[in-house]
């Protein structure tokens, strides 16, 4: 898999001037709501509990998922294991399959994006209808998301406009309070409809086996309640020691992602219905997903990352995922949380240069609500690379050329004489690296003489 | 389950022990000490609203389904047929004919408990889920000793008797999907109405 | 008190005069000021890159350099940082490096954090009365140093009218290597904060990195921005 992602965020930003605009206002709104939210609680306690809940799960993952597997057949649930992407899609359809599924509603879901469920469900023949307002724009426009929370926060209201009164008759102007009825009629009518309910989940907890999901719409609650069978697609890392755990995490998610106290609708799924007269689904199957998880798990420092509880906050945080949206950056997970995850889940090879699509502004990291230390683990991705000959050469022969120029004071002198003589044309034609430079920008002027030999003629 | 099924059980699991292992095992930090509201009701009531749910005042002087009766058909538009979920008691159902809840005008619930730091209800779901979700207007009966200071308090008594799926709701559904504009009734309910009992 | 000035090899090259009032600010605070001769470059670009090896090498120099200093002062946040933070991280897990890293890493400040911290000196002149100006902060010294406030109040207390700034803790997109590498998403950062600006005379920055970066790109774009050192700010403060 090649990524160009330094030629396909200059496209973005050249060719979609709009995505800039609406992925920045959306997120320095999110941002700032985000602050509000911590500011209301002792957000710094909260943050270091949860690193530490979750250090604790992922070094005890073997435990837990044990246990949660063990809780959830005990509540007459199924679960599955997914080694791989092709794994987990086969489990699904063959689930699908087997119930004789015509229809799935879904909701918001990134790890069922991550193993590319939605392709796999119609190629066999099976309809698949996103419920999330945005997954859906989406779904229609056959885009993927952009954001973790807000998948279509990069389509401005004229894009939706335009989308609703072709596909949905809606008048060309309409606002969003018609758009969005225009959408919920039809998506009311696909979750009675539907055979399946798909999701992800938020957090699996251990000791009760409940699939815990957050949302604001009220799509997940129905699609976990009205179709017959209910299938939730799990990353092994999402898992939760106990109930109690869940009330800090449910809360603290909500703030870092939207600074509400907490989301306008959580589901607590332990197992199908019980009782005659329950009118929830008949089956609940789990499926727990690795597909590469394990890897990161075993990174010496990428692990980390896995206390990731997909909020989004380090996205609305960041300014460099503000200027594109998260497509530029080629996977799923975007953003500084996807540029320390994706080289783990995908391999380092195969997501360059994602670690060094950061200015290590170091903003994620003081958003992140489980603490993850994102610019330090995009530098350690940064040294694998550097260590891996996966960095291009004239960058590696500067970088050691200035090395060896910073570590003999007289050869650093003497350049510094020629750069100033030569000026700033000169001093761009003699660093390459100046080249690119001046694409987007005018040349740095040096100053005519160095500090050096101001000092020696004596500073007054 | 496939026999490749439980391969890559054994083949997960074997991976994270040995990540584990290769590590040390972390302890728990313990429970997370959150402050506890004094007056949980009115600490429920600010958050709850703050979030764009209602809270309405029961008449007292006249049984409580006389009263949601007149109110519900006070409401814009006006209920005509309600979904009443079956853990509501005689005395607190409207007068108004029984519709299926994809029709209904109104759901009516009682909360097992409500949360006053975070502003929630807490709904077991066992055969009211439609009742809960389908009708634009959701009124729950809320018993005012069950509003619990802190959202942990409540989740480890619920353990006690956990139903296959509770729903916690924090307000009407909501969405700034489209245009960042917020908008209600997206797929559940737009109006959530708390009346105490 | 006896102040050994590390230049920055940015400094040193791009910003001599600002690095010149630095000194002049620091004698006029009754610093006695030496310049170590052999200094280069802190190392920053290689440890940024992912170059290790070649950060070590550098750091090492910088720390035989400035072996038997008192305090150290950089005109410079972001060198200021990876000299405090970065230098101790490199040196490891134990050995005579550690220990001198850690004990550099302690007696190193960055311009405004020595005279707010150190000097305990708010108060400078009346030299910026009457002018309006807008403050970058760069990302380390905010971040990492923790300067929130530092560089707002020595301005103000120089006299000049500090004028908010929406996007004044945004990075502007400089980076070091991710300016060259990324270049079209720096830019873009840069525009975000030169789209954002109050009506000021001055933009001030206590980092050459994003000054060199943000007015690159201001003139590329034809604005008429003046960006002025923090290090020259305060000075023409103090007059």
């Amino acid at each position: 898999m090649i990524r160009d992602y330094a030629a396909r965020s200059r496209e973005i930003i050249r060719d979609e001037p709009g995505v800039r605009e609406a992925v920045t206002g959306a997120t320095i709104a999110f941002d700032e709501k985000r602050r509000k939210g911590y500011a209301e609680v002792d957000a710094d306690a909260w943050r270091r509990w949860a690193e530490g809940v979750k250090n604790h799960t992922l070094t005890h993952l073997d435990h837990y998922l044990t246990e949660a597997e063990a809780r959830l057949r005990a509540n007459g649930a199924q679960v599955h294991w997914a080694a791989d992407a092709a794994e987990a899609r086969e489990i699904v359809i063959g689930l699908a399959t087997r119930r004789a599924v015509a229809s799935v509603v879904k909701g918001k879901s990134m790890v069922t994006e991550e193993i590319d469920l939605n392709p796999a469900l119609e190629e066999a023949g099976i309809e698949v209808i996103e419920t999330d307002l945005g997954e859906y724009v989406l779904q229609l426009l056959e885009e993927p998301p952009s954001h973790i929370l807000g998948p279509a926060l990069h389509k401005s209201l004229r894009q939706v406009q335009d989308l609703f009164a072709e596909r949905l008759n809606t008048a060309p102007d309409g606002d969003p309070d018609t758009l969005a009825r225009a959408a919920r009629e039809v998506l009311r009518n696909a979750f009675i409809d539907a055979d399946m309910g798909i999701t992800g989940a938020n957090f699996l907890v251990a000791e009760t086996g409940t699939v815990a999901l957050i949302e604001n719409e009220g799509n997940i609650r129905l699609t976990t309640s009205l179709p017959r069978v209910h299938v939730a697609v799990v990353g092994i890392e999402k898992l939760l020691p106990r109930m109690t755990d869940l009330a800090g995490f449910l809360q603290l998610t909500a703030r870092a992602a939207t600074g509400q106290p907490i989301g306008c609708f959580v589901s607590l799924i332990q197992g199908p219905a019980a009782e005659p007269g329950d009118d929830g689904p008949e089956e609940v199957h789990v499926v727990l997903v690795d597909n590469g998880r394990t890897d990161v798990l075993a990174h010496e420092h990428a692990w980390e990352a896995l206390r990731c509880v997909r909020c989004g906050a380090c996205l609305n945080a960041c300014p460099v995922y503000r200027q594109t949206g998260g497509h530029a950056y080629g996977h799923v997970y975007s953003g500084p949380i996807g540029s320390v995850l994706d080289p783990g889940l995908l391999g380092l090879h195969d997501a360059m240069p994602l670690p060094f699509a950061s200015s290590l502004c170091g903003a994620c990291e003081d958003a992140c609500p489980v603490r993850i230390p994102i610019p330090e683990l995009l530098l350690e991705w940064r040294r694998e690379a550097q260590d891996e000959g996966l960095t291009p050469w004239k960058e590696r022969a500067a970088l050691a050329g200035l090395a060896s120029v910073a570590t003999q004071p007289g050869l650093y002198r003497l350049a510094g004489r020629i750069g100033s003589r030569l000026g700033a044309r000169g001093a761009a034609r003699a660093l390459p690296m100046l080249g690119e430079w001046a694409r987007d920008r005018a040349l740095p002027k040096p100053s005519p003489r160095t500090f050096r030999q101001l000092w020696r003629e004596g500073i007054e | 389950m496939s026999a490749g099924g439980e391969s890559s059980r054994e083949r997960i699991l074997g991976r994270v022990a040995r990540a584990a292992a290769s590590r040390g095992r972390l302890s728990h930090p313990g429970a997370l000490a959150t402050p506890a509201a004094a007056d949980p009701v009115s600490g429920f009531v600010k958050c709850f609203t703050s979030s764009g749910g209602e809270v309405v005042q029961a008449d007292r002087g006249r049984p409580a389904n006389e009263w949601l009766t007149g109110f519900l058909q006070a409401l814009e538009p006006g209920v005509v047929g309600v979904a009443v979920g079956p853990e509501v008691p005689a005395g607190l159902r409207p007068r108004l004919p029984d519709v299926a809840a994809a029709h209904a005008g109104a759901g009516i619930s009682v909360a097992w408990g409500a949360v006053s730091e975070s502003g929630s209800l807490i709904l077991p779901s066992t055969g009211t889920r439609a009742v809960q979700l389908l009708p634009p207007v959701h009124v729950v009966w809320v018993p005012e000793g069950r509003v619990f200071a802190r959202m942990e308090d409540a989740l480890r008594e619920l353990l006690h008797g956990l139903p296959a799926a509770v729903g916690l709701h924090s307000g009407p559904s909501k969405s700034a999907d489209i245009g960042r504009t917020v908008v209600t009734g997206v797929h559940g309910p737009g109006r959530c109405m708390v009346v105490f009992i | 008190m006896k102040v050994a000035f590390f230049v920055t090899c940015l400094a040193d090259h791009y910003f001599a005069d600002a690095a010149a009032d630095a000194v002049r600010l620091l004698h006029h605070l009754g610093c006695e000021v030496g310049f170590p001769p052999d200094q280069t470059c802190c190392g920053q670009p290689a440890y940024n890159a992912g170059r290790t090896r070649e950060a070590l090498r550098m750091a090492e120099h910088t720390l035989d350099v400035l072996a038997g200093t008192d305090a150290v002062v950089l005109p410079s946040g972001s060198c200021a940082t990876m000299v405090k933070k970065f230098y101790p991280r490199l040196a490891g897990e134990s050995g005579n490096r550690v220990s001198r890293a850690t004990a550099l890493a302690e007696r190193t400040w960055d311009l405004a954090e020595f005279i707010v911290r150190r000097l305990g000196v708010t108060r400078l002149g009346d030299g910026l009365a009457g002018r309006r100006v807008a403050v970058h902060q760069g990302c380390h010294a905010l971040r990492e140093l923790r300067l929130e406030t530092e560089p707002t109040t020595l301005l103000e207390g120089a006299g000049a009218e500090v004028v908010p700034w929406e996007a004044q803790e945004e990075c502007c997109g400089f980076g070091g290597l991710f300016s060259v590498k990324m270049t079209a998403v720096s830019a873009a950062m840069a525009d975000r904060k030169l789209e954002t600006l109050p009506d000021v005379d001055w933009v001030v920055s206590g980092d050459g990195g994003c000054v060199l970066h943000l007015d690159g790109r201001s003139r590329a774009r034809g604005d008429a921005i003046e960006f002025v050192h923090l290090a020259t700010a305060l000075w023409r403060g103090v007059n």
